[in-house]
């Protein structure tokens, strides 16, 4: 293996050349280790090799730290890299819609970003054959039945759809179409500036704004070697705590929906209205919109405002919270719902909440809540440590200059990835933008059938709190 | 049961009948702009059309079409036209035909 580079913040971020006849091996020895947090191609153009590259994570380190290997891929095939690490599969398939290229072996590659008959652009060369549809037939096997459920649902206000396999109670089966929603950004940032760029990346995942256009920002600042000012940095990281709390709120009020607790919805509710006027007051923006950009922060926190409101609204949360844990009606039906177990979450590279409730926990919707509750205060504790460090507006220039980097950032939901290519003039030549839900729906069909009822769906759907817009981009 | 019966009344009621008085926390929300027609020039109308990111402004002739609906106030523009616009501060922008939404800016200087 040969490194390559220039690399930003050595020690963050390994970057390797593998050749294709080594994938398999590397991939092998890389997956014992690290965690397989993403994968994506690219091409610099439809005749020349498409290039394969896999981000890993070291969990094991305090700070984030990532190895990302690089392939060039001649032809149309590459080695099957989900039946060594199954965290793979999902994007096998992105790529085979989006590149044209298969792994080996002639597996099943599910449809997972583009809508059937679109006729929508590609990053790459258009795949030589349709996707397999994993649409189930209406009736299964005689016993089971499958029952449609949206793309339009009451429960929830993005476009997915369940096709959920029953016996009449029981979960047998569950898969999801969620391309609805695609809206073609990582194709629509080709070509863009990264200031252009960093409005389409914070839409990726509305409700994860700050953490994917932090992602994005930090890619764009590595791979033109530039620092933000401190300050600016601080004010990002407070508005990415601020996200968490509300998303966490959010998460608690559809809880308390999905298991029919209609006043504790209404009290979480206050708790969430608290935080996005709060967020208002702070930032100017509800959701938070807007403050991060390449090179720093739009603006700076009213750090008034917040020292002022945050402890009443962060005192609603918690009211809240220990009324819900004191409530047997509410804890029966997280208990024992939806479980991933740690095996499951390694496996599937799940990440955030999700994952550190099924590593440390017993990966039931009520471990994956008690999650959310110690994350919520820790992120009270950060926004005053941030504040007290000094915030402010600004950004560092950011030439216009070519270069390749990862950015990351911990959102609501887990780590939210971002990766950018950029031509001589400093415009992008591929981005790929990863939200804490491209990585974690993996893991809801699994937590879906592990012995649960048809009612069930729902409390899992919430307590996993994902978004179908960071799934489809 | 008992618990949130007693929590429900010791809170009170916290809704409004809408719309009984602005909030207070409106006027910290973005709001489009409000543009200034006789300082906005067809140069300045060419650069804010260029900078939207949701193409909610472009030019027609000596008219900047403003669409209302499609904009995001995120604020590029206002950071960048100076006195020719401000913040609305008008964010209750529901309206039955889409057409009302569309305003036609005229331009400084400009033929129509």
């Amino acid at each position: 293996m040969t490194a390559v580079g220039p690399r930003p913040a050595a020690g963050e971020v390994t970057a390797f050349q593998v050749a294709a006849r080594d994938l398999e091996e590397v991939t092998h020895a890389l997956a014992d280790d690290l965690r397989l947090a993403d994968m994506f191609a690219s091409e610099a153009d439809t005749s020349g090799p498409t290039v394969l590259r896999l981000v890993w994570a070291n969990d094991a380190l305090p700070e984030p730290c990532y190895v990302v290997t690089e392939t060039q891929i001649e032809g149309d095939k590459y080695p099957a890299l989900s039946d060594i690490t199954p965290a793979a599969f999902v994007e096998e398939c992105e790529i085979y819609e989006q590149f044209g290229i298969r792994p080996e072996g002639g597996k099943p590659l599910n449809r997972m970003m583009l809508p059937p008959h679109a006729d929508l652009p590609t990053l790459g060369r258009k795949p030589p054959g349709e996707p397999e549809e994993i649409r189930a037939p209406h009736t299964v096997g005689g016993q089971a039945f499958e029952f449609p459920f949206g793309p339009v649902r009451q429960a929830g206000v993005e476009s997915l759809y369940y096709g959920l396999v029953t016996s009449g109670e029981e979960v047998v089966d569950v898969y999801l179409f969620t391309w609805h929603k695609h809206r073609g950004l990582e194709w629509r940032l080709k070509g863009t500036t990264p200031r252009e760029a960093s409005f389409l990346a914070e839409r990726a995942e509305g409700l994860s704004a700050v953490a994917q256009g932090l992602a994005f920002a930090r890619a764009v600042e590595n791979a033109t070697d530039t620092e933000p000012p401190q300050e600016a940095d601080n004010a990002r990281n407070v508005a990415l705590e601020l996200e968490r709390l509300y998303n966490h709120a959010a998460a608690m009020a559809a809880l308390c929906q999905s298991t029919g607790l209609s006043v504790g919805q209404s009290a979480a509710e206050i708790a969430l209205e608290r935080l996005l006027r709060l967020n208002a007051r702070a930032f100017g923006h509800r959701y938070l919109f807007g403050v991060v950009q390449p090179g720093g922060a739009s603006s700076a926190p009213d750090s008034g405002a917040i020292r002022a409101d945050l402890p009443g609204a962060y005192a609603e949360f918690r009211r809240t919270a220990a009324a819900l844990l004191r409530t047997n009606s509410f804890v029966d039906r997280l208990e024992a719902t939806g479980i991933v177990t740690a095996d499951q979450a390694r496996a599937l590279g799940l990440v955030g909440p999700v994952a550190h409730a099924a590593i440390t926990a017993t990966g039931d919707a009520l471990a994956r809540f008690n999650v959310m509750l110690e994350e919520a205060a820790e992120s009270v504790a950060l926004i005053g440590e941030f504040l007290d460090a000094g915030t402010a507006a600004g950004a560092a220039q950011v030439p216009a200059t070519s270069g390749a980097g990862l950015g990351w950032a911990r959102s609501p939901r887990g780590e939210a990835l971002a990766w950018v290519s950029l031509d001589t003039d400093g415009r992008i030549t591929r981005a790929r933008l990863r939200p804490a839900s491209a990585r974690n729906w993996r893991g809801f069909d699994d937590a879906c059938r592990s012995h649960n009822v048809f009612t069930d769906v729902p409390i899992i759907e919430a307590s996993f709190w994902l978004t179908a817009a960071g799934m489809a981009r | 049961m008992t618990l949130w019966f007693v929590r429900g009344l010791r809170r009170g009621v916290v809704t409004t009948r809408y719309p009984a008085r602005p909030d207070a926390s409106a006027r910290y929300l973005p709001t489009p702009p409000a543009f200034r027609p006789d300082q906005l020039t067809g140069r300045a109308a060419d650069r804010l059309a260029r900078l939207c990111p949701s193409r909610a402004l472009r030019r027609d002739g000596g008219v900047l079409v403003f669409d209302v609906g499609a904009c995001t106030a995120c604020g590029r523009c206002q950071a960048a036209a100076g006195p020719a616009m401000a913040a609305s501060h008008e964010f209750e922008l529901a309206a039955t035909d889409r057409s009302v939404l569309i305003k036609r800016i005229p331009l400084r200087g400009e033929a129509r």
